[in-house]
């Protein structure tokens, strides 16, 4: 992407194009161009996670923080219960993924073994055990209690001592606390705290000292085996759910029929009648088959790079597409056509026909950035491998082939057809995870096709 | 009673979905995934070229697996298991079971052959050593050879195995297992993610109200009615 494109020069006094003023529908197509789409995809990757315990703000007098900041020691005698020693993580767990999960060893129980974990937000009071005040909760050595925010405790798992490794878990699925102790499970309950959350250690008795493992050791709980059987779970209270049979395809059969893949539908077709036992499709089709033939060789058409033949074929077919032309359709196939020039190297003739039928774009705010970023494919001996080089790959011309499809089904007269039934049913189902998601606080994975569809092939590399 | 939850209208709704950015490549592998796996070899063939999307798999696999899968479903079963040992003999060696059915759909097909004595000898040969080792085993076998007694086997309480279900369950079960031998998801994703769509619609059901997708096959969103 080109510098100017990036900071998105866009005023309210730009001249906008009649078909922003008429909301024409392709518009999304544009959008689909700009390569800082694929930017927000990966929005739940590169969350921070904790590394070391947070030197500075941990209760000085009471407690010491190693010089690898990942254990704590309680050198002085406890006197009461405002001079524990707390010790949160320099950042609050990450929370766009399944679990978030840190490990503790106690080195030396000290004189009474008053060692907890826990989480806490930020503004804790760091001389509390976590659990004692409101929004910490704390899973704690001596009784093996539970402290949900005040400072009683109920009975939750056993009491841990020299020697355990102890473990405290989130699991933003289900939103609840789990806790470990020595690789297995002590139990879990429901987290009623929002926000970000700081894994906490905290020693209360003379030579209690206690170590983390943020993640950098091997955990001795087996937290993936833990996050598989959650998805697991999960994925059997779904597959239990009752679809119609071979409903899977009549969407892959009007999604084939809307893109116009004439060669693809007919093969299918003749195979769904001929499979032993036929498989019966129930017919609800909304799009017509009458311009099958029409979508298809345009898409043909703009797939092998020949735009000029495009045009032409648009022009006789359905003149009233190309007849704004400064209507979206007609500027991704002038744009596309000077793209196929550069990939032939006939880098002249791209600019004569760029002046010719790209000029009339520049200065259209939602065409000028476009057009900049395929003029800077000029720029690069190799064009392919520049930062532009998305311009010339096969994905392009498929985009290209489905503004001129959608620009043809939405030109008929009957109810808007810009996306396939299967297209509606998968941004149901992403809004439908979105929104569940930001009712618990933006926590836990996000739904995104892009990535159930890689699953197995990670799991195959696992 | 419902006045706690999130009532979100359907304008709000459709910014929603209008605001998804779904990858055409993402849906052109879910569509390739799925003649792939449904074994619909010239149309993922045709797909390929249309689309521009590869397959998962070498092509020229899907054929074989059909090929086997036709064999069982037409009874030709003993054409059945030397094409899959063609194909990789690891699939029955690592695999007693569907080996197991498979010769005791052979079996099956003798019998509705009206080939009695050979189905006797290729029972008390082949299957019965299996019998021995297995409980599960002898027990099917037992029952597959009770549809001897009957000369009208449709008066046979085990009947079923009759039936061309059966079939096409035991071609299902060695489609699955060669599927899996090629490292391959033995179901397509697309069914996985109508039911999820069911399930996740479910779950925010209990937090808000807003438009629905009732019928999968039309994608039509209807908006609860006050």
């Amino acid at each position: 992407m080109t510098e100017s494109s990036s900071n998105g020069r866009r005023n309210e006094n730009d001249e906008t194009s009649a078909a922003v003023n008429r909301r024409d529908p392709i518009l999304q197509f544009l959008d689909k161009i700009r390569p800082s789409g694929d930017a927000m995809e990966d929005d739940n990757e590169g969350e921070e996670s904790p590394t070391e315990l947070n030197a500075i703000n941990s209760a000085g007098g009471f407690v010491i923080v190693s010089p690898d900041k990942l254990s704590v020691k309680y050198t002085n005698a406890n006197l009461h219960g405002y001079d524990v020693g707390v010790a949160q993580a320099n950042k609050p767990a990450p929370f766009k993924c399944l679990t978030y999960y840190f490990e503790i060893l106690v080195k030396d129980a000290g004189a009474k073994g008053k060692v907890a974990i826990g989480f806490t937000k930020e503004g804790f009071i760091m001389r509390r055990q976590p659990g004692w005040e409101v929004n910490s909760c704390g899973y704690h050595g001596d009784d093996g209690n539970i402290y949900l925010g005040k400072g009683t405790g109920e009975a939750f798992g056993p009491t841990y001592t020299t020697g355990d490794t102890v473990g405290g878990g989130i699991n933003y699925a289900s939103q609840e606390f789990f806790f470990t102790k020595n690789g297995a499970l002590v139990g879990k309950i429901p987290k009623d705290i929002k926000g970000h959350l700081f894994p906490t250690v905290a020693v209360h008795s003379q030579n209690e000292e206690v170590s983390v493992n943020f993640g950098k050791q091997k955990f001795v709980f087996d937290v993936k085996g833990y996050e598989t059987s959650a998805r697991n779970k999960q994925q059997m209270a779904i597959e239990k759910i009752f679809i119609p049979p071979n409903i899977g395809y009549g969407l892959v059969k009007s999604y084939l029929l809307h893109y116009g893949y004439e060669e693809t539908l007919n093969a299918f077709n003749l195979a769904t009648k001929t499979t032993v036992p036929p498989i019966l499709i129930a017919q609800e089709n909304a799009i017509d088959e009458d311009d099958l033939h029409q979508r298809k060789t345009l898409r043909k058409l703009v797939r092998n790079g020949d735009i000029d033949a495009a045009l032409a074929n648009l022009q006789d077919w359905y003149p009233q597409i190309v007849q704004d032309d400064k209507s979206v359709v007609c500027f991704l196939l002038h744009c596309q056509r000077f793209i196929e020039f550069v990939r032939v190297g006939k880098l002249a003739e791209g600019v004569k026909y760029g002046r010719l039928e790209l000029a009339k774009f520049v200065g259209l705010t939602e065409f000028q950035d476009i057009i900049e970023d395929c003029f800077a494919l000029l720029v690069y001996p190799k064009p392919v491998e520049s930062p532009v080089g998305y311009f010339l790959e096969d994905s392009q011309r498929e985009l290209v082939a489905d503004a001129v499809n959608a620009a043809i089904l939405s030109n008929k007269k009957d109810a808007c057809h810009l996306h396939s039934h299967l297209e509606m049913l998968l941004r149901q189902l992403t809004v439908c995870c979105l929104e569940r998601r930001s009712m618990n606080g933006d926590q836990g994975e996000t739904f995104r096709l892009h990535h159930v569809l890689k699953q197995y092939k990670k799991m195959k590399l696992d | 009673m419902a006045t706690s939850k999130k009532v979100i209208t359907r304008d709000e709704w459709e910014k929603k979905l209008n605001a998804v950015k779904l990858r055409k490549e993402d849906m052109n592998t879910l569509v390739m995934n799925f003649l792939v796996t449904e074994g619909f070899v010239e149309a993922a063939d045709k797909f390929q070229r249309e689309s521009g999307t590869k397959p998962e798999i070498d092509l020229a696999t899907i054929t074989d697996r059909m090929a086997v899968k036709k064999a069982v479903q037409n009874g030709n079963v003993e054409d059945a298991i030397e094409k899959v040992n063609d194909l990789n003999p690891e699939i029955l060696d690592t695999n007693p079971e569907l080996f197991f059915h498979l010769q005791q759909q052979r079996l099956i097909e003798l019998i509705r052959q009206g080939k009695t004595e050979e189905a006797l000898e290729f029972a008390q040969e082949e299957l019965a050593p299996r019998g021995e080792e297995n409980q599960a085993f002898l027990q099917e076998l037992e029952k597959t050879v009770a549809l001897l007694v009957f000369e009208d086997a449709s008066n046979c309480p085990v009947k079923d195995l009759l039936d061309i279900s059966h079939r096409l369950k035991t071609a299902s079960e060695v489609n699955a297992a060669i599927l899996t031998s090629q490292s391959h998801e033995k179901d397509p994703k697309l069914p996985s993610l109508l039911k999820m769509l069911i399930w996740a619609q479910n779950q925010l059901d209990e937090k808000a109200v807003y438009p629905h997708i009732n019928d999968l096959s039309t994608g039509q969103l209807k908006t609860p009615s006050e």
